[in-house]
């Protein structure tokens, strides 16, 4: 059991060990489809917006992270 | 299949698995040190049979997805673990976090299995072997998860097992040969350049999970690893001037 646990949780942390990006991430490509679908919003807009969101929110979580080890 | 559709693929398959290859090999030759070749050997059989069941199991299954489903889902998995890397290795390459060191796992774990040693003397083998596997199948994991959303999206799971494969012979080799934990492979340059290639899979298949025909189709793939690259080496610089600011 407890091999199990650590097995569930490795793979949890694989994709959301750093919450603040993960769901920012979410929340990206949530809007990005949104728009995309349900306003009309040029597919190739839409991409750009996912491309440049992601480097955007790289950054972000980077400067985040140092920030909050350093402080 | 062409190659320019496949090397991508079979690249970052190679050199994600290479790393944590890397580091299940670490904690494996601590338990071949200790309690010798046997317990590692079956812990590391055990552990590759049930990564192979879990590969035969989901294999078949993916074929059922819609293929723009499992290009959503496996781009926004692809996404989150890839700029996780990503994240991480700029921080270390800034010198915020300590860097990964496989000398000092190695004695960790020498120095926790040689602890276990003096309490229960009996159940050694076993707690040897179930180390072994546990390293395995944990690093394993990721293999397979790394091998099936670079490869499954396009056909293209053959090759990146390959790749897998190739890294896992590659170290084994290169273990067996200088019989100690291979400190010196660049861990963090790779896992810096694994973070932009998974995350650049990661928005090329969101997006076309989404329905976008991206200009250039595979090649635009590369634009998207020079962006990434760009700015996990931005978001390092920034990073490290925070770094001294706060010092």
């Amino acid at each position: 059991m407890p091999m199990l646990k650590e097995l569930a949780a490795e793979l949890v942390g694989m994709f959301f060990a750093e919450r603040w990006l993960a769901v920012a991430l979410v929340a990206l490509v949530a809007a990005t489809g949104s728009l995309v679908d349900f306003a009309g919003l040029d597919r190739l807009v839409g991409g750009a917006i996912l491309l440049f969101g992601s480097l955007i929110l790289l950054v972000a979580s980077v400067c985040h992270g140092a920030r909050a080890r350093t402080c | 299949m062409t190659w320019s559709a496949a090397a991508p693929a079979v690249t970052a398959a190679f050199l994600a698995s290479l790393v944590e290859v890397v580091e299940a090999f670490t904690i494996v030759l601590a338990v071949a040190t200790l309690r010798g070749w046997r317990p590692a050997a079956i812990g590391t059989t055990v552990a590759l049979a049930l990564l192979a069941g879990l590969v035969l199991l989901l294999g078949p299954l993916l074929g059922q997805i819609p293929i723009a489903s499992l290009q959503l889902v496996i781009g926004v998995l692809l996404l989150l673990f890839g700029m996780g890397w990503l994240r991480k290795a700029s921080l270390r390459a800034a010198g915020i976090i300590p860097l990964h060191d496989e000398a000092a796992i190695f004695a960790a774990e020498t120095a926790r299995l040689g602890t276990q040693q003096l309490r229960m003397q009996r159940r050694l083998q076993w707690v040897a072997g179930v180390t072994a596997l546990k390293a395995i199948l944990l690093e394993g994991l990721e293999v397979v998860f790394i091998v099936i959303a670079v490869g499954a999206g396009r056909g293209l799971l053959v090759p990146a097992s390959l790749g897998a494969l190739a890294a896992c012979v590659l170290v084994l080799a290169i273990g067996a040969a200088v019989h100690r934990p291979l400190s010196r492979v660049p861990e963090n340059p790779l896992k810096f350049g694994v973070g932009v290639m998974l995350s650049s899979f990661g928005v090329f298949w969101t997006g076309e999970g989404l329905g976008i025909a991206w200009p250039g189709q595979d090649l635009a793939l590369l634009s998207f690893a020079a962006l990434f690259l760009g700015a996990g080496l931005i978001a390092s610089a920034f990073a490290r001037k925070l770094g001294v600011e706060f010092a």
